[in-house]
């Protein structure tokens, strides 16, 4: 009776002790990872004679929202939200799909260089953005479709077209799986459906299912953790994506990535009366402008995350 | 037409079905990737100028490899450096990144808060909103010695490892890990989200069969989460391998990048570029030899 009594006491204590270590864990890992969140809440949040007081530590001594007021003035921030939201969702929804059905392809079929063609779709991701940067705004600004706009050009249409400035010089490439790492797109696709078990398929293709069908209704309903994740991606990265969007939509339309690039030089000419320019007056509405540009991305994660799952116990195979 | 293709033997049908699927993504390549890329590397072989006239180039043929191979005083050193960061990085990044994933996967109180936590690094240390971060906060916190944020340094263990006598070579292996650390949680936030996304396709009904087999946790760890995490861990391996070598912080990237906006030579910046991503899709192949036995997928 006694050791039976004991032994679960053992068992509670080792529960306890591995409860608290976790949240000890996870509490240290929140911190380092919160520390410029909350840097940035309090820098915000005080006034700006304030900001480099060093009686203040975290908490400021008054609070004003009207860095948050300022921020949103200088950085047009209903534009750029605008902005920013159709491009990471347009860019979202068509990376995951050509990504998605451009993985099936690589992970459930052989045919021939398929092996070169995958390491190929792994090259593009070495390649730095900067190194084709320049010839590819080239390819924007005389946008021709393949030459097929000389065909429009014989009957009295522009011989070809720009695409700068507009949001289709980012969702042309997603389209094509060929947008902003789309290559890692790729190959998380690929290695989800390598995962996913052959029968999910097999029974597809008895009841007279074709391949694209199979991908459409059966594959890709069941890679729903891949596609949050990509699309998670996909769009924070165009969300945040600077060297591409200053140069291919430029102040056309201006989105997040640009108006937090160019704050600090906008702020000090809008904030700054004198002509000295005061560093001081700027560090907390540059602080404001970060946590605006930052708080949708995080409301997106924290509404999307509920639907990770364990997909493939839907499915019921065994 | 249709009754030609009806009448193809069957491993014929998917080969074709194959290169249907892929079809977007060569479209894709032709149009936006192999075009630019070409052109620079026709770049990489000139002396590219900037004249009133516009960019002028002339052929130089093999000078921007040999200058960069044989005499740039840095190019090779800041290489070797970076390759030396992704060899500590790698295999940190990943265990800890597999440890964090496990940590927040099942069911807590709180959960939902650590899991956006944990997305934070994807947000913030992508692009632009980190290069504001390191002008303030990083400056004053994280970069400039500030203890409070170091949750432990790195002086009071190596001093302890000399007390205990291990060799300076360990220590030293030692004190880079602990440095690599603080950077290393900021730069794990993709392969936090990956392992978790794989963690969540792990089939549950092989944790049920291996536990009334008797399996303990820890072993299930091994025997099963491992084993039906490796694809992950492949994509991971690359990712990191390809992240660690061209982030925008990487000092060869900015190197490139200054050589032609700042100094204006295209040429030679494209042959930097070209060299370095040579190097790096050379690793990177060896590494996918040596992994791609010990991956398992579930289908077999």
């Amino acid at each position: 009776m006694n050791a039976i009594a004991g032994r679960r006491q053992m068992k509670f204590a080792k529960k306890f002790v591995v409860v608290t270590l976790r949240y000890m864990l996870l509490a240290a890992v929140a911190y380092q990872l919160l520390y410029p969140v909350l840097y940035m809440l309090s820098m915000a949040l005080r006034k700006p004679e304030e900001a480099i007081d060093p009686s203040v530590i975290w908490v400021p001594k008054s609070f004003t929202l009207s860095n948050f007021a300022d921020a949103l003035r200088v950085m047009d921030f209903w534009d750029a939200l605008q902005n920013s939201v159709l491009i990471g969702v347009g860019c979202g929804l068509f990376d995951v799909l050509s990504c998605a059905f451009v993985a099936y392809g690589f992970a459930r079929f052989k045919f021939p260089l398929s092996g070169l063609m995958f390491s190929l779709v792994i090259l593009t991701l070495v390649v730095p953005i900067q190194t084709i940067i320049l010839p590819l705004y080239a390819d924007m600004r005389y946008f021709d479709a393949f030459g097929l706009m000389k065909l429009t050009s014989v009957v009295g249409g522009p011989e070809s077209i720009s695409l700068i400035g507009s949001y289709w010089s980012f969702y042309l490439p997603s389209m094509f799986a060929m947008g902003l790492r789309a290559g890692l797109f790729i190959f998380i696709f690929r290695q989800f459906f390598k995962g996913m078990p052959n029968e999910l398929e097999d029974a597809a293709y008895m009841d007279g299912c074709g391949p694209f069908k199979t991908f459409f209704q059966v594959m890709l309903p069941n890679a729903k953790n891949a596609i949050i994740t990509v699309f998670l991606f996909s769009f924070v990265w165009h969300w945040n994506e600077y060297y591409m969007s200053n140069l291919l939509l430029g102040n056309m339309k201006k989105n997040f990535a640009i108006a937090i690039s160019s704050l600090r030089v906008d702020l000090q000419s809008v904030v700054n009366a004198q002509t000295i320019s005061d560093p001081l007056l700027v560090v907390t509405r540059i602080q404001a402008g970060a946590l605006l540009a930052i708080v949708p991305l995080l409301l997106l994660y924290l509404l999307t995350q509920r639907y990770f799952t364990d997909s493939i116990e839907h499915v019921g195979i065994k | 037409m249709f009754k030609s293709l009806r009448a193809m033997p069957y491993t014929k049908k998917k080969e074709l079905y194959g290169l249907l699927f892929v079809l977007p993504w060569i479209i894709g390549f032709i149009l936006f990737f192999i075009r630019p890329l070409i052109t620079s590397i026709v770049y990489s072989f000139q002396n590219m100028e900037l004249t009133p006239q516009g960019l002028k180039g002339s052929f130089i043929g093999w000078d921007n490899y040999f200058y960069a191979l044989y005499k740039d005083p840095i190019f090779i050193r800041e290489a070797v450096n970076s390759f030396v960061n992704m060899l500590y990085g790698v295999p940190l990044i990943l265990v800890y990144s597999l440890f964090i994933a496990i940590l927040i996967k099942n069911k807590f109180p709180g959960r939902g808060f650590m899991r956006a936590v944990s997305f934070l690094p994807v947000i913030i240390a992508s692009g632009v909103l980190m290069q504001i971060l390191k002008e303030d906060v990083f400056s004053q916190g994280m970069r400039g010695g500030v203890e409070s944020v170091y949750l432990f340094t790195g002086t009071g263990i190596s001093g302890l490892l000399v007390e205990l006598g291990l060799g300076a070579g360990l220590i030293e292996v030692f004190n880079n890990v602990i440095a690599r650390i603080f950077d290393l949680t900021w730069r794990s936030g993709v392969q936090v989200l990956l392992f978790l996304a794989g963690l969540h396709t792990i089939p549950s009904y092989l944790y049920e069969a291996s536990s009334l087999e008797g399996a303990r946790p820890w072993e299930q760890f091994w025997k099963v989460t491992l084993p039906m995490l490796t694809p992950m861990m492949l994509l991971n391996v690359v990712y990191t391998i390809i992240d660690t070598f061209t982030d925008y912080g990487n000092s060869v990237i900015m190197m490139i990048y200054n050589t032609a906006f700042s100094q204006i030579r295209f040429g030679y910046s494209s042959a930097l570029a070209w060299l370095y991503c040579l190097a790096i899709a050379m690793f990177l192949g060896l590494v996918y030899l040596l992994l791609k036995k010990r991956i398992v997928y579930m289908q077999d």
